[in-house]
């Protein structure tokens, strides 16, 4: 009888086993969320605006990132340890040369350009009979491991008894407390402050503010898109373009003054670095985004490729056209020499 | 893992599943701070539990937040395998909006709404016995 009702017991008790250790399958299984895997999914196919994530868009601009290997595997602040030195032959050293390009288009993946988040004013309930219960306010997060973070449940209970959902700020201060990502902090870091900013500006590390946004705060944030607007005005007015060629901040550096039309800055510095091919990709991502614009119809209407947009645009839409045109035609002069010798 | 000797526990006290609070790190002193808990009904309160389902901070933070974590999937396995929730939980779940509003919370509310308008009537009335004194004295 007792070994019956043990058996029993030991059978219940195996089903609830076997329960628990698939859902922890479940659970190793779980993947961390990447960066640009929400993008592909909401962004709609525009075909009045090409948004950030269109392949095209995005084709032009890692185009115009550029890939220096010396650039993007530079010495980082990291753990120091000795050097490995290894004996290759040419075949295997291209090999490894290779490797090194994939691993360095997967550091040079752009982060997503997202439009700004809208405030969440959601109230589920108001008891006015809990009016006074406590001075405090409770804050309720759903710890489930496999769901993103986007649609875990976080409520507040407020004093006056209301029952809304968490704002923006305060999900992510919470989801930051219960699955702390490495390198964020609960508070900004004082380097966002506008005074800090300017010193870092004045430093040239642009780039460095850029990585510390990108950790800290979600690409839809109000945070994020000030910064990196400040980030761009700043590098537009003193044309330190340079400093964000071939890191990942470049692409969003592109599609933020293509869409203020100030691109001539930039234009002028790729001509001065002598990168025409660059010139001419960026003035066609500039017809991509503005089809109504004057130099888009008519290099539209003369079907144009090459030198000629980037002759159209400085006619049409630069501010520094003189510039430009002397660029292209010591451009063609040297070109003309390096055909006929 | 459920090993041998929790199934001649269960056996043994014919207990049940509780979801409580059980107090976490009471080696400090005046620093309280709670895990919710699926453990069985006899065992001690800060001993050993089945499963720790969520946290709770009574002490509010610098944003006076007083921050609770529930793992509600866990939470429903448990109620379905026909676990107890003590009453604190409860009145926690209910203010989360999980579970229907528990009484007494209701309850410590009118009665602290009471006790805030008893001490408003009695400043009051000091307020203006004060005043009444001072032109005598004077």
């Amino acid at each position: 009888m007792a070994a019956l009702s043990t058996a029993r017991c030991l059978f219940r008790s195996y089903s609830r086993v076997k329960n628990v250790q698939k859902s922890k399958q479940i659970l190793m299984k779980c993947s961390v969320r990447t960066f640009c895997s929400e993008t592909q999914d909401n962004a709609p196919t525009d075909n009045a605006k090409p948004s950030f994530s269109d392949p095209a868009v995005q084709d032009v601009l890692t185009r115009i990132t550029g890939l220096d290997l010396q650039k993007v595997f530079r010495p980082i602040k990291q753990e120091l340890k000795p050097p490995a030195y290894q004996l290759m032959t040419d075949k295997q050293l291209e090999e490894a040369v290779d490797l090194a390009t994939e691993q360095a288009k997967k550091l040079l993946q752009m982060p997503p350009v997202l439009p700004e988040r809208k405030p969440i004013n959601d109230v589920l309930c108001e008891d006015k009979m809990l009016d006074g219960m406590d001075t405090a306010k409770y804050v309720f997060t759903d710890i489930t491991y496999n769901i993103p973070h986007r649609e875990r449940f976080i409520v507040v209970r407020q004093p006056n008894g209301t029952l809304r959902k968490a704002s923006w700020e305060e999900r992510d201060r919470l989801i930051q407390v219960y699955f702390p990502k490495s390198g964020r902090k609960i508070t900004a870091p004082l380097i966002f402050e506008e005074k800090n900013l300017k010193l870092v500006y004045s430093q040239d590390r642009h780039e460095d503010v850029l990585d510390l946004c990108l950790v800290q705060f979600e690409p839809d944030s109000s945070e994020y898109i000030k910064v990196h607007a400040a980030t761009y005005e700043n590098l537009d007015k003193h044309g330190k373009y340079d400093l964000l060629r071939s890191t990942r901040h470049f692409g969003g550096l592109t599609w933020y003054l293509v869409n203020a039309r100030r691109v001539d800055g930039l234009i002028v510095d790729m001509l001065k670095r002598e990168l025409f091919q660059d010139a001419v990709s960026l003035v066609s991502l500039f017809h991509m985004v503005h089809p109504h614009s004057e130099s888009a119809q008519e290099a539209a209407s003369q079907q144009a490729t090459g030198i000629d947009l980037l002759k159209i645009y400085a006619q049409k839409e630069s501010q520094r056209s003189g510039y430009i045109e002397l660029a292209l035609q010591a451009y063609e002069q040297t070109a003309a020499e390096g055909s006929a010798a | 893992m459920v090993h041998l000797s929790s199934l001649l526990l269960k056996k043994y006290h014919g207990g049940y599943v509780v979801l409580r609070l059980a107090l976490a790190g009471h080696k400090q002193a005046n620093r309280p701070f709670y895990r919710i808990v699926a453990a069985y009904n006899k065992r001690a309160r800060d001993g050993k539990y089945i499963e720790q389902l969520g946290s709770y901070d009574p002490l509010p933070n610098i944003y006076n937040e007083k921050l609770v974590s529930f793992n509600f999937d866990r939470i429903k396995y448990w109620i379905g395998c026909g676990a107890h929730p003590s009453k604190p939980v409860a009145k926690l779940l209910g203010l989360a909006g999980f579970f229907p509003l528990h009484p007494m919370t209701i309850t410590e509310a009118e009665r602290r709404r009471a006790q805030t308008q008893r001490t408003e009537t009695a400043t009051g009335t000091e307020e203006t016995v004060e005043e009444g004194q001072k032109p005598v004295e004077v």
